[in-house]
């Protein structure tokens, strides 16, 4: 995988996130600007981003999503929950994408089917679909088809009329085939003919020509170019197999007038120039038409100037002609005539990359936009009666847009239209300032060194230049305070530390042997000098590595509100969601293992928890319910609670249900507090629910969450009142990378007990046990403690020798106590916590080895598994 | 099987298919100066196209199918040997 790539990953997990957050910030505060154009941002940036890479599918469908997004954001379409729903899945889809790029490196198969029905699905919502793709497409930068000059100009010209005519807009579509592709069954030229608005087809070989005898007809070799008068849903549908061979780009008309001929034997016409603007000032098409034709007559039909006449005809012939495009015509056929050489094949009088539509073709013709400018104002002063100016502005308003267009640049949605009909209604003033504005902005761009406009931006409001890509000086300090690494390269820093810290043990013991096997207490002191310095620094590099891993909790809360509102959409149920505490920080693997507990106690309370509305209502509660979710340090553990305000858990049912699957007896269900009631829902198997629904009550979710707690040393408790609600409450370790185990000996090997199951040591005298029938116990503060011998346990040698007192280890797990008879008690350490690895993965019984400083292997023994 | 062959010319009868780019090649490689008839084809495949934009047989017949006529027979007319863009 490239550098590129996975800076691209990365990025776009954030943008994703941030998207699908602002969503559903959204769909609460539909008109909230910042949030929509925060989401927007998101979303084109990573389209921009995507275009970097050959991601056909994931680049359409963000593209779609992002001309959904534009219409939201310029207030033509209203956010409603289908759109979100629409937008979350196209979120979604292009996550697990992302995913699926990160492992190995491409799109899965079916991306590009499964991008074209949800880019079709989002541009459903689209009022007009072929006014917002092309709009984009005139934007992005994606959007060029230099071969447009290639096509017949005939069949250029045909279109070109069509289009101002009113036909539909243009795509340039570009169709390489692979050279397998007749083995697939594919038939690549046949699916032009079956395009209704094909109106120019270029048929042409991707490779050298080989001989007829060395040809394999089998081989695909041809390449196909085309002009399409048709919506770019219904191309793309056509091409829906083969759409990563095929590039749609749209083809504003101008982009057309590419005149072709030879430029060397260009004969001298009369001057042309100087008639043809006073008559285009004038507005007199048909006469300069006339003109046109009369100077086409006299002319080589081959030539360069030809074709040049032949489109301004063209020009002049739409409805209502472009003036700008116009007198750009007449100035490139005057400036050829004036100086016949240059790239005879195609001298474009408009580039056809939108962006270069600037500068210097078209800009530094500063007379022409000033004029052009200055004569609309003049159209605008001149007084009439209402119909007449309504017609007027009209006019106006489109010679504007054009303007607008040939240079690249863009007033606010709707601005043009609001103002020229404001003036048609009598009130010019905002429409003269708006020419004034744009002649202003015609002379910076014509004096100033070649700026480059940002077209999406509402220059005009503010009458300032955006200088395009010079990031603020503040975002630029930003991103150089940030550093983006690998989670992996992290892990291998804190492997690397805790080893030090595990070799930095062993000087120690270096010392005494300085002292005692060499003789030398010099050495040894000065050892163990080092070794305070070592020691302090191997500490604090273990809590700098610790606080980098450390993430805060909104990492996995951030997921909720989705989450929430999808099931509460579901099941139809009103409910709140309120986060506390998400900038509470752990340990990222702890982290990173709560996702799926949460989930499950999410859709728990959702499902079980919260009842129907009618239901609510019954009981007199607020009809929304309301989920929290907190998260909060306490000494050195994180505690999450899960909180409902639902109908809390009934202890009775529970015994009930508990007893009706065999799982306790009908006595110890009587004897069930009602907290170790409500604690049975832990155990395996257990569900109250009567039918499985689509979301929890698998019987699987409760006993999930309480496993997965303890795989990373935490605990669960649940605590509910009936009819009032019920809270689970996580308490988890800051970090588990470091862990503090009391050694024990045991048949003189020694063993790891987790500190956290420590609740004290006692030395109990021989005579103090009790023997109950073959099992032992002792009393502990007048409780009866059961003992047990860690020795059978293991299963190591008795000792023959009987002791004055038993050294006990009083453990618990899980709520019940019991005593752990060991050989002899040693002194707790921090040890770094392996899991057993190979062979010995599956032994149950121990968490995990651990290194000590003299070099043993310490096992840490897991005494829920043991016992 | 579309195509019939004669001596020197092969008539392309409506629907052609991709199975008949062999018989074709052969054809085109064995045949001094072989001509082809378009005029009741209304299906060529991509492979059939592309055999005769390489050998550019003389067309005897041109399609009467529209978008044949219109977008494959100025290749193939007389004049026009390069297409190469």
């Amino acid at each position: 995988m490239t550098t590129l790539l996975e800076r691209f990953i990365s990025e776009a997990r954030e943008h994703l996130e941030s998207a699908a957050a602002g969503l559903l910030k959204l769909e609460r505060d539909p008109a909230d600007e910042e949030l929509i154009n925060e989401v927007f941002r998101s979303v084109h940036t990573l389209k921009g981003a995507s275009g970097l890479f050959d991601l056909p599918g994931l680049t359409r469908l963000l593209h779609a999503g992002e001309d959904l997004l534009g219409a939201v954001r310029s207030n033509r379409l209203t956010l409603d929950p289908e759109m979100v729903d629409a937008l979350l899945d196209t979120l979604d889809r292009v996550s697990a994408w992302v995913d699926e790029l990160q492992r190995h490196g491409v799109l899965p198969d079916d991306a590009d089917v499964a991008s074209v029905e949800l880019s079709r699905r989002l541009r459903a919502f689209l009022p007009n679909v072929e006014d917002v793709v092309t709009a984009d497409a005139l934007a992005s930068p994606t959007s060029r088809a230099d071969w447009l000059a290639e096509l017949p100009e005939a069949d250029r010209l045909t279109a070109f009329a069509e289009t101002l005519a009113g036909g539909p807009a243009l795509l340039a579509v570009s169709y390489v085939p692979d050279d397998g592709c007749f083995y697939r069954g594919e038939d690549p030229f046949n699916l032009f003919p079956q395009l209704p608005g094909l109106r120019s087809l270029q048929i042409f070989r991707r490779e050298p020509l080989v001989p007829l005898a060395e040809t394999d007809p089998f081989h695909s070799a041809l390449a196909f170019r085309a002009l399409v008068a048709q919506p770019r849903a219904e191309v793309e549908h056509l091409f829906r197999y083969v759409i990563e061979q095929v590039t749609i780009v749209a083809v504003p008309p101008e982009t057309l007038i590419l005149p072709v001929g030879d430029l060397v034997n260009q004969r001298v016409l009369p001057p042309l120039a100087e008639d043809a603007r006073r008559r285009l000032g004038a507005r007199d098409f048909a006469g300069l038409r006339i003109a046109v034709a009369g100077l086409l007559e006299r002319t080589d039909g081959r030539l360069w100037l030809a074709s040049a006449l032949r489109w301004l005809d063209a020009v002049l012939a739409a409805p209502l002609p472009n003036v700008v495009w116009a007198a750009a015509m007449i100035d490139a056929i005057a400036d050829v005539n004036a100086s016949p050489d240059g790239d005879a094949k195609a001298r474009g009088i408009f580039s056809p990359e939108p962006e270069h539509l600037v500068p210097p073709a078209v800009v530094p013709d500063k007379p022409m936009a000033a004029r052009i400018l200055a004569e609309q104002m003049r159209i605008v002063a001149i007084p009439g009666d209402p119909e007449i100016l309504r017609r007027r502005m009209a006019g106006v308003a489109a010679t504007i847009g054009n303007l607008l267009t040939s240079l690249g640049w863009s007033v606010r949605d709707g601005e043009l239209s609001t103002v020229t009909a404001e003036a048609a209604g009598g009130m010019p003033g905002r429409l003269l300032e708006l020419i004034t504005g744009l002649g202003n902005r015609v002379e910076r761009a014509v004096d100033g060194p070649a700026v480059a406009p940002a077209s999406a931006a509402p220059l005009l409001a503010t009458g300032t230049m955006t200088d395009a890509g010079q990031p603020s000086s503040g975002e630029a300090a930003q991103v150089a305070h940030v550093l983006k690494v690998d989670q992996a390269k992290v892990d291998v820093l804190m492997n690397l530390i805790a080893e030090l810290v595990v070799s930095k043990n062993s000087l120690p013991f270096l010392a005494k042997r300085a002292e005692n096997v060499y003789g030398s207490r010099e050495m040894g002191r000065e050892i163990k000098d080092q070794y305070a310095i070592i020691d302090r620094l191997a500490q604090e590099m273990q809590r700098a590595i610790m606080d980098v891993r450390m993430l805060p909790v909104s990492e996995v809360f951030e997921r909720f509100p989705r989450l929430v509102r999808d099931l509460s959409r579901k099941l139809d149920k009103h409910i709140e969601l309120r986060i506390v505490g998400e900038d509470t920080a752990a340990d990222k693997t702890i982290i990173e293992s709560l996702g799926d507990p949460l989930i499950h106690l999410v859709r728990n309370a959702i499902d079980h928890g919260i009842e129907s509305p009618e239901q609510r209502a019954a009981a007199g509660k607020p009809e929304a319910a309301m989920i929290q979710l907190k998260a909060f340090q306490e000494g050195d553990q994180v505690i999450i609670e899960v909180s409902d305000d639902g109908k809390g858990i009934d202890p009775m049912a529970i015994r009930l249900k508990a007893f009706e699957k065999g799982m306790i007896t009908e006595e110890k269900a009587d004897a069930l507090s009602d907290q170790e009631a409500i604690n049975l829902i832990f155990l395996p198997g257990f569900s109250t629910m009567e039918t499985i629904s689509d979301l929890s009550g698998r019987g699987v979710g409760t006993d999930v969450v309480r496993s997965a707690v303890e795989k990373i040393n935490g605990t669960v408790t649940l605590s509910s009142r009936k009819g009032e609600g019920t809270m689970v409450r996580l308490s988890l370790p800051l970090s588990m990378a470091v862990a503090r185990v009391m050694m024990v000996e045991v048949g003189g090997a020694l063993f790891g007990v987790p500190m956290d199951g420590v609740a004290e040591t006692v030395r109990v005298p021989r005579n103090r046990v009790r023997r109950i029938k073959r099992s032992e116990a002792f009393i502990l503060r007048d409780a009866i403690v059961p003992l047990i011998r860690l020795r059978d346990l293991l299963g190591l040698r008795s000792p023959t020798d009987e002791v004055e007192e038993e050294a006990v280890l009083v453990a618990r797990i899980g709520g019940t106590v019991v005593g752990l008879v060991v050989d002899r008690l040693r002194e707790g350490i921090d040890v770094v916590l392996k899991p057993l690895e190979g062979m010995l993965a599956g032994m149950r019984g121990y968490s995990g080895s651990a290194l000590l400083g003299d070099g043993r292997v310490l096992l840490v023994l897991n005494l829920k598994e043991l016992l | 099987m579309a195509l019939v062959f004669t001596a020197t010319r092969v008539r392309f009868e409506e629907v052609c298919t991709v199975e008949d780019a062999l018989p074709l090649l052969e054809f085109l490689k064995s045949t001094d100066t072989p001509e082809i008839d378009l005029s009741p084809c209304t299906w060529l495949h991509t492979a059939l196209l592309q055999l005769l934009l390489t050998a550019h047989p003389r067309m005897v017949g041109a399609p009467a199918d529209p978008a044949l006529a219109r977008w494959v027979a100025p290749l193939l007319e007389d004049g026009r040997r390069g297409f190469d863009g």
